[in-house]
């Protein structure tokens, strides 16, 4: 009786929309920041200001005020570093890893996580090329992998490569804001 | 009693046991679905809910850069699942028309049971409030603080309890109460 009123209790939460892990994020890790060997995070705690100057660029600003960056070194040479960034859609959150080189340029862009609803369409987008269309990109750069998939996937899936289209210009915009800079 | 379920012919009766036996199934494979992504004690409710409420300290003055080593396992924390305030607006949408269809047919059910007048509202007002309770207890943890989760896994207690009580009562009068304690 207790697991049947213990089950039921799933009920008042049943709108839960359910994440589904792509790939694991030191999986993600180890492909974008390949021979890294010592790991740091820089959490930079935005002000009122600087929150308000990221949301001018892209039309965000993270939830709790704090953009993380974790690098990645091999010995004490920079191998690169990366962000993950979460872009809340209708259907449920979506999560870009995107990495960048010493340099500064996007060296891959990986999406770890989906929802059971838009995984369909982010794979589809995924198997359509979308994340080639990031590497090499500036920090002052567009991303738009989203337009070399039209016509080529549905609509759902060229949406959803807009949401990640976004997630990559929010990582452009932090890195550029608060990376470079400092 | 505005029909009786323990008189009804047997298709009603299995028409309804069908539909409670659903209902349980479903809530069964969301008990399951809230196990694994938003938990089932206040706190845990109320990270899904209200992370940032719960995380946000006041913004500083100045922007200031923390730097810490990581380890590749700390990569693989689990950060918990939270629900911002767009998809609760589209949960919240979505969801309480279905539960009050839900909560309408369980309310049929209860107006064929032996029970008195009195009871019957008291079911109904149940199985009505709790969804209500949930979301409310949703909206106030995300909108006020992490501390109406409570309310949410109320609603929750409350939408079981309600599930349970028709279920049980619906069955015991319509397959095993004996027709002269019925009549």
């Amino acid at each position: 009786m207790k697991t049947i009123v213990c089950a039921a209790v799933g009920a008042a939460l049943l709108h839960i929309t359910p994440t589904v892990v792509l790939v694991d994020r030191p999986d993600a890790v180890a492909q974008l920041l390949p021979g890294a060997d010592k790991f740091f995070a820089r959490e930079v705690h935005l002000s009122d200001a600087d929150a308000h100057k990221l949301h001018e660029a892209v039309d965000w600003s993270p939830s709790d005020g704090v953009v993380t960056f974790y690098s990645g070194r091999h010995g004490t040479t920079l191998v690169g570093l990366l962000q993950f960034v979460r872009v809340d859609t209708p259907h449920g959150p979506v999560e870009v890893t995107v990495s960048f080189d010493p340099a500064g340029t996007v060296h891959g862009v990986i999406v770890t996580k989906a929802t059971v609803e838009t995984k369909p369409w982010v794979l589809e987008a995924l198997r359509a090329g979308l994340v080639q269309h990031y590497q090499g990109l500036a920090a002052t750069g567009t991303p738009d992998g989203s337009s070399a998939l039209r016509g080529s996937v549905g609509e759902l899936p060229l949406y959803m490569a807009q949401e990640i289209d976004k997630g990559v210009a929010r990582a452009l915009a932090a890195y550029r804001l608060f990376y470079q800079t400092r | 009693m505005l029909y009786d379920l323990s008189r009804a012919d047997v298709r009603v009766k299995w028409l309804v046991t069908c539909l409670l036996l659903t209902f349980g199934l479903a809530y069964g494979f969301g008990g399951w679905m809230v196990a694994m992504y938003a938990g089932f004690t206040p706190k845990s409710v109320a990270a899904t809910y209200a992370p940032s409420e719960m995380s946000m300290p006041m913004p500083p003055e100045s922007t200031v850069v923390v730097e810490h080593p990581m380890t590749m396992s700390q990569f693989a924390e689990a950060a918990p699942h939270q629900v911002d305030t767009a998809l609760l607006v589209q949960d919240t949408h979505v969801h309480v028309p279905m539960y009050g269809l839900i909560a309408a047919c369980l309310s049929v059910v209860v107006l064929g049971l032996r029970i008195t007048r009195r009871a019957g509202l008291g079911i109904v007002s149940l199985l009505f409030a709790a969804p209500w309770l949930d979301f409310l207890g949703m909206w106030l943890t995300k909108l006020l603080a992490p501390g109406f989760a409570w309310l949410t896994l109320l609603g929750g207690w409350a939408m079981a309890a309600g599930l349970l009580i028709v279920t049980v009562m619906a069955l015991w009068q319509m397959w095993l109460m004996k027709e002269r304690t019925a009549t």
